[in-house]
This record gives structure tokens, sequence and C-alpha cells, in this order.
């Protein structure tokens, strides 16, 4: 066995790295040259002096963040090398823009999943299948209890909450990039068909989604001061981080949900605080990360993100598949 | 009716907050279903019984057998989530094949009174098939529904008086009716959900029932404001709670946990049925030092509680006396609507009226309690003082002019402690002790009630006699939900009173309390889970000594 200096992709710092190419994956803190997986804040960080990734992610970046930055962006499945390794981003199925990364060095084949689903979502591009040799992959929700119900059922149930208290204003909680745009997309498609209001930074999301000529419901945008009888019956899309403050204050009358794949149990969604939970998600459950470990072909899998003790000793005893540690 | 439908009752009652919401969801699932399932359905949430078939350690052991599935895999999921029954719903999500197969429409009732009584009669291999196949057919929205029945663990925020409440709204009756129909034993039957809903009342439906109990508040500062002249002292008894019924001739005996116990005091209940009027009477049964007319302490009366028919020794080594406080009704007559004081005047000429019958001296067995007659409030507290001689708790301060209504009505009935730095609370752990008390479970951590959750506020050593250990231990080892190394999580059904010297603010502990020196000086095994305190009560005591 190789020593973690010998890999062509290690963590250095608590971030991956690839020293041959001189080039950081998601770093957490300022770094000459960061590869990008996609777009959410925990995967990007200001300061690096350059970032490449998808078009859709820089875009979406730059959304966020203003233009004073520098990003060289690739087609999915356009290949460029740098120092000798070829790279290439991927489709993860995360969210717009998202991508696996692929290291090609010596015959040697690197993937990185990035934060990946397996799940039909019309915003964004399906998951890519690579066969690979080494695979570092993502790992929230590695445990079996972690199973998503289809997302049409979950949309179904959305609506049947919104339906069955028509005298209340429905706050649903969600993540403003990705999630947000996902759930307008399949609340779409149910009886729903009342009012939907988003929160500024939701409705920015919204229009970038559109401009990439993603099909998105129209919402509107909350305003502190509408008239409480206005949202009655109405659905509002609101950021996590309003669900604690005075934010909620504006509003009477209300009932709170969070749509997050932890909500499928039933201690977190009591301990969250909020009225309900919807388990929809944009990584991928137990069964996901299996079929990617088992169809990537790949002889070792490393696992960062989530706690991968019970996944890699699932996988050693049952699969026979060998998981190595990161030494972080 | 399906299942499902229930199931979808279970998932709306435990995401919904308010009240009001909770009634009209409860309001529209018995407007919906069938009568057999409705009164399952409140059998299952007032809690009226939480058998448990099969543990959650089997039922993981049997997963893990059916679908190879690794035991620390499901361990692992387990502390995760914290529920077997919920652990195993999950993981079928990954398992059951019940795509392929034809899925049976059970309904709540074939469930509760057909389904899981026959599992319960097979060998093990044939139950173990037959979970597997029930698992593979019901529908998935059931799996949780099902695996917590079958574990004892179906619980959801739903209380006795929400229950009550949504039925008096359904059929625009009185709580206070829906309430009485509701207390003793409810056998889910179409009659028993009947009777409850129906509209005409029939002075002879509730017979056999006993009266909602009235229950006191502990003391608040407020009411020494008042005059002393307008409330009825009493000495608080140590005992069980009781409502004492004679109607059409017969007697019947029920607890305020709503046990018939008639059978555990033949004596009484002989003694009783040879009066010649009908009555209801609230007081407290105790066993009785004749000699100095004082209670003997509760201890003695536990040998009495959950024994059956008692042998003519026991009943002449633990003598036993009803103390009435109240009279509720007499002759047919419903007097809980008048004033206490003047229901205390008839209570007197009533006990005088059967004292008088010679040939049946029920002095021996029967009572009305002494009032007490403080000049003041001072005079009241050096009474409290007192309290301890004679083997009371303290003073129940109950206003004259108050009606009997039902529940903890405020301003109604006080109880005045003699020792407030008591509270009565569920045991949730057990640990095995060491030493001396090696292999056996001796350690044990107490919980309170915060809203329709237990949170652990002591834990205690201490208290209990090495009988009552042992057989705490046999049933601790048969009540475990779940074992974390030697620590066990029991299932909630046993009540202790803890008492401590002192009690502070603390942030360390998720109960925000803590207590010094607790220990077990009671099992208080008259009183259900329900009975507890809540970490309200224990904030109010604090307030209160501080």
């Amino acid at each position: 066995m190789r020593t973690k200096q010998e890999y062509l992709i290690r963590y250095k710092d608590g971030n991956l790295y690839c020293e041959l190419a001189d080039i950081w994956i998601d770093p957490s803190m300022p770094v000459k040259k960061a590869l990008i997986t996609h777009a959410h804040f925990d995967h990007f960080t200001f300061g690096c002096e350059e970032y490449i990734t998808t078009k859709e992610t820089a875009i979406l970046i730059k959304e966020r963040v203003g233009d004073n930055i520098k990003i060289k962006t690739f087609e999915y499945g356009e290949e460029f090398k740098i120092n000798g390794i070829k790279i290439s981003f991927h489709p993860s199925g995360h969210i717009l823009g998202s991508s696996q990364i692929r290291f090609i060095f010596a015959e040697e084949k690197w993937l990185i999943s990035g934060d990946f689903k397996l799940q039909k979502d019309e915003t964004c591009k399906q998951y890519e299948i690579l066969k690979t040799d080494y695979l570092i992959s993502e790992c929230t929700f590695g445990l079996p209890i972690f199973k998503w119900d289809e997302t049409n059922k979950i949309a179904n149930d959305i609506s049947k909450w919104i339906t069955n208290s028509p005298e209340k204003t429905s706050l649903l909680f969600c993540y403003s990039l990705g999630k947000a745009q996902r759930l307008l997309n399949e609340i779409s498609k149910t009886n729903f068909k009342g009012n939907i209001y988003s929160h500024g930074s939701i409705h920015k999301m919204n229009n970038s989604y559109k401009k990439l000529g993603i099909n998105i419901k129209e919402t509107i945008k909350i305003e502190n001061k509408k008239k409480i009888d206005e949202l009655k019956g109405s659905l509002i899309l609101l950021p996590p981080s309003l669900s604690k403050g005075s934010y909620l204050k504006n509003f009477k009358n209300i009932q709170t949900a969070f749509a997050s794949g932890w909500m499928s149990i039933r201690a977190l969604r009591k301990r969250s605080g909020y009225d309900k939970g919807f388990a929809i998600s944009d990584h991928a459950d137990w069964d996901g990360i299996l079929k990617v470990v088992k169809m990537s072909e790949a002889k070792n899998v490393f696992f960062h993100h989530g706690d991968s003790e019970a996944l890699s000793k699932y996988l050693v005893e049952k699969e026979s598949i060998n998981v190595l540690l990161f030494g972080k | 009716m399906s299942l499902k439908k229930f199931s979808e009752l279970f998932g709306d009652l435990d995401s919904i907050n308010s009240t009001n919401n909770k009634i009209e969801v409860l309001k529209r699932y018995f407007l919906s279903n069938e009568p057999i399932d409705n009164s399952w359905a409140i059998y299952l949430l007032t809690g009226k019984s939480n058998k448990r078939f099969i543990s959650g350690r089997y039922l993981k052991n049997l997963f893990s057998q059916i679908y190879e599935y690794p035991q620390w895999l499901i361990d692992t999921c387990y502390l995760k989530v914290g529920d077997s029954a919920e652990v195993i719903t999950l993981l079928l999500k990954n398992k059951t094949t019940s795509k392929d197969k034809k899925l049976s429409n059970i309904s709540l009732n074939q469930l509760l009174s057909k389904t899981i009584p026959a599992l319960s009669k097979l060998n093990e291999e044939d139950k173990n098939l037959e979970i597997k196949n029930l698992w593979e057919t019901l529908p998935e929205d059931n799996h949780l529904i099902f695996n917590k029945i079958l574990t004892g663990t179906f619980r959801v925020g739903v209380s006795i008086g929400l229950i009550t409440k949504s039925i008096s709204k359904l059929i625009n009756i009185d709580e206070e009716i829906i309430s009485h129909r509701l207390m003793g034993n409810f056998e889910p039957s179409i009659d028993s959900y009947e009777f409850l809903i129906n509209k005409n009342i029939n002075p002879k439906e509730l017979n056999s029932k006993p009266f909602p109990f009235l229950l006191a508040n502990t003391i608040e500062d407020k009411i020494f404001k008042d005059s002393i002249n307008d409330f009825q002292f009493e000495w608080k008894y140590d005992g069980i709670r009781m409502q004492l019924i004679k109607r059409s001739g017969n007697v019947s005996l029920w607890t305020r946990g709503q046990e018939l116990v008639n059978e555990s005091f033949p004596e009484l209940v002989e003694k009783m049925s040879h009066i010649k009027d009908n009555f209801v009477l609230d007081g407290e049964l105790l066993v009785w030092n004749f000699k100095e007319q004082i209670a003997f302490d509760f201890s003695l009366l536990q040998k009495r509680i959950n024994r059956k028919s008692p042998t003519r020794s026991i009943q002449i080594k633990y003598p036993i006396i009803f103390i009435a406080y109240d009279l509720l009704e007499i002759n047919g007559r419903d007097i809980r609507e008048i004033k206490l004081e003047n229901r205390r005047i008839e209570l007197e000429k009533y006990f005088s009226k059967w004292q008088d019958k010679t040939e049946n001296n029920i002095s021996d067995i029967f009572k009305i309690c002494d009032l007490i007659f403080p000049k003041n409030w001072p005079d009241a507290l050096t009474y409290r003082k007192k309290s301890r001689e004679n083997n009371t708790e303290g003073l129940i301060i109950k206003k004259k002019t108050s009606i009997y209504s039902s529940g903890r009505k405020k301003g109604i009935w006080w109880k005045y402690k003699v020792d407030p730095m008591q509270l009565d609370a569920v045991l949730i752990y057990a640990k095995g002790g060491s030493g001396r008390r090696a292999g056996l479970y001796t350690d044990y951590s107490f919980a309170l009630w915060k809203e329709q959750e237990l949170i652990k506020f002591a834990s205690a050593y201490s208290g209990l006699t090495n009988i009552e250990i042992k057989e705490l231990d046999k049933w601790i080892r048969k009540n475990t939900i779940e074992k974390f190394g030697p620590v066990r999580s029991l299932k909630p059904e046993m009540v202790f009173e803890i008492s401590f010297e002192k009690i502070q603010i603390s942030k360390r502990h998720k109960s925000g309390i803590a207590v010094r020196f607790p220990r077990i000086t009671r099992w208080r095994k008259d009183k259900k889970i329900n009975d507890a305190d809540s970490l309200e009560n224990a904030y109010e005591l604090m307030k209160k000594i501080s």
C-alpha cells in the first residue's frame, strides 16, 4: 500500500489537495488555485487567486458574491490539463452546475464525487456514471435508515400540507440555492395552485436559474409589509437561517416546515422546532452511495463529509471493497 | 377503513402543535371512520393499554436475521434514531418488496383484535414468519404504527383531555359528560364508541363509573390575602385517593388511576353494601392505626394495594379505613353543583344516619374526615407543621363556595404540603449496582414531564427496601426497551416519589434543574405515569422555596 503522500489526491489541512497539480478541491481557505464542485458556500470560499469550475457554477457564484473574482470555466466533459494531469467536470445531480471532478494521470483514474444525488431533478443535469480506480465520495447520509421517497410523493405531501390548512400561511424552509428551485419545480406539478412567495435570497437564485435556461415557476418576492389576509393559504419559501429569530413575527397564523433529508428521523424532526419535516435531499441516500460505489468499479474508496464509519465497515465486510481512510 | 387512515392521523397529531388543530384532526378522523376503528383509536391514543407483544431487541434481531443485516449496523442506526420501532420502519424502506405483493388493506380493528393477538399465540418460528409476512404485505405507510404497537411504544402527543375535548365538540355535549364516560375501563368495541358519542344523556348510563376527580393545586401565595373563613381545612392524608360508589345496591371502589379495586378491599365493599342509601363518596383509603386514630405509613398500604382477595389475617394485620371528605351523589341525585359547605352538611348528616344503625357498625372501616379550624393564616401554618405528628402530609384547603368540577382547576382546592421537597417522577433508566448490589439494577434515573416528553431530572440509589429492590430488578429486566452497555432504558411505567434537600437552576442538565441528595421515598404503585409531576411543577417548587 502506498503512503498517503504517494496518493494523487490526499487530505491537506482538512481539504482535498492534488500536489502534482498544486490544486485544491473546494478549499475552505484561500489558496492559489481551486477547483469548485458547486456553488454552495460550504464548498466555496473567498480569496483564492483563481477558481476553476463549470459555466453554471461560475454564474451562480458571481450572482452570490459579485463579479470581482477570477474564474475559469469548462463545459461538462471538457478535458483540460494541469502539469500532465487530465481534469474534467461531470454532472453530479446535486444542484445546477454541480459536478464530479475526474483526474487521470499515468493510466490511473481518480473521481471526486462532489455532493451528488441519483434522484431525478429537472433543475439540473442527471448524475453521470463514471468508472474509476479511486473514488472519493461524500457520505452525508451514510446509514441505511436513509432511503428517499419519490420526489413527487414528497411534493404531493407538501401540497396537501398547504391545502389542508387554507386559513394558514405555510412557511417552508429550505436552502435557497438548489433545494428551493427543485421544490418549486416539483410543487408546480401538484394540485397546489395558490400563490408562492419567496424570500429575496431565494428569488435571486430563481432568477439565475431562469437565466441559465431552467424553467422555474414564477414566485412573488416577499415584502415585509404584506397584508396577512393576502398570505392566507399561500406558500412562502424561506432560508433556514430565518427560522429562529424575529423574522417570523412578520406573519400571523402560520405553519412551518423544513425540507431536508434529516427530517426522515422523528427525533430530529421534533427537535428541529418546525411543525413538520419533509425528507427531501439533494444528497444521495444509502442506496445511492452504494450504487455509485459499485458502478464506479472503484477498487479503492475514500469517504469525506459525514460519518462514514458504518458505511466503510459495511463495504469492507459485505462487498469486499477496499475502503481507505484519509489522514486528516 | 384502512390502517392507513390511522397512520395519517398519527402523522398529523405528531406534527401539529396547536391544540385546536389537533382537535380538528381528531374530529375529522372520528367522522370518517368506522365506530370500531374509532374505538381502537381512542384506546391507543389515551394510552389505555400499551402492552408490549415483543421487545425492540427482538424486532431488531428478527430484522437482522430475515434480511441478513449485520446487527452492528442496526445498532449504529439505532443510536441515530433512538427508537427500535422507527429504526426497523426506516430500514424496511430498503428491504420490503411490497411493490410486487398484493398489499393487505387491514383495518385498525383487524390489526388489534385479530392479527396481533393471533401473533402472540404462535410459536417463535411461525411468529417470525408472520411478522415478516406482515412487513411485506402491509403498505409502507403503516409500518411505523405496526412496529410501535408490536413493541408497546405507541405514544403521541395527545392527552385524554384532548380526546375528551374533540368528542365533546363532535357531538356538542359537555366535556364533563364525555370525561365521565371515558372514566374507568374502556373496552374497545362498537358499543363503547357509540356510548361515548351518544347525544342523549341517560342518567343511568354512568352507573358504574366514577366522576372525574377534582384535583388540588400546589398552594400559591395569593390565597393568604383571602379571608381564612372562606376555606375549609382538612388534613392531607397520604393514602389512595378513591371514589366509593354505591349505585343500585352495588359498591365499587375506583382509584384516581381509574382502576376498579373492589377485589383488593373486600371488607370495605362488604360493609358499605349494607347501607341502604345509594351514594358517591370522594375520599382516601388508608391503613389505619385504630388505637391512636392516625394513619399508618404508606408502606403498609402498599401491602394491600396489589394483593387481590387478601386473606382474613392480612385484613387484620393491615386494617383499612375509608375516610370520606366529600359527598358527590346521594340516592341518584348528583350534588356536585352545590357548594362545598352544603355538601359537607349533607355528608355529616348521612354519616350520622349510617352510624346510628347499630346492627351495622361501619365505624371500624369508614369515617368522614375531621375538619380543622385555624383562626388565621399563621395558625394554619402551625397546623401544617404538626401534620407529621399525625402522619399526614400537610393540609388541604378548599374553598367553601366551590362546586365539584373536574381536573386541576385553579383556585378550588389547594394542597399545602409540610415537606414540599418532593416530586413524583417516572423511572426511565436503570444501571447495575456494584459491590453488595452487584447483579441487581439499583441505580435509577427519574424523569419529569415536559409537555409530552419525559425529561431526566435526577438519579437516586437509595430508599427502597431489599425486597422492593428485588421486585423492581425483576420488573426492569422484563421491561427493558434498550441496553446501552450497563444502562437499560425502561418502559415508562413506574412512578416514584423522589425527595431531595435543595432544588436549583442548572444549565448543565437538560431539565434545567439540579436537586441535592435525591432519594426514593416511595414507590407509587398507585400512580400512573400521567400522574407524575412536570418540570413546571419543579420550577414552581423552586420559586416557592426561594
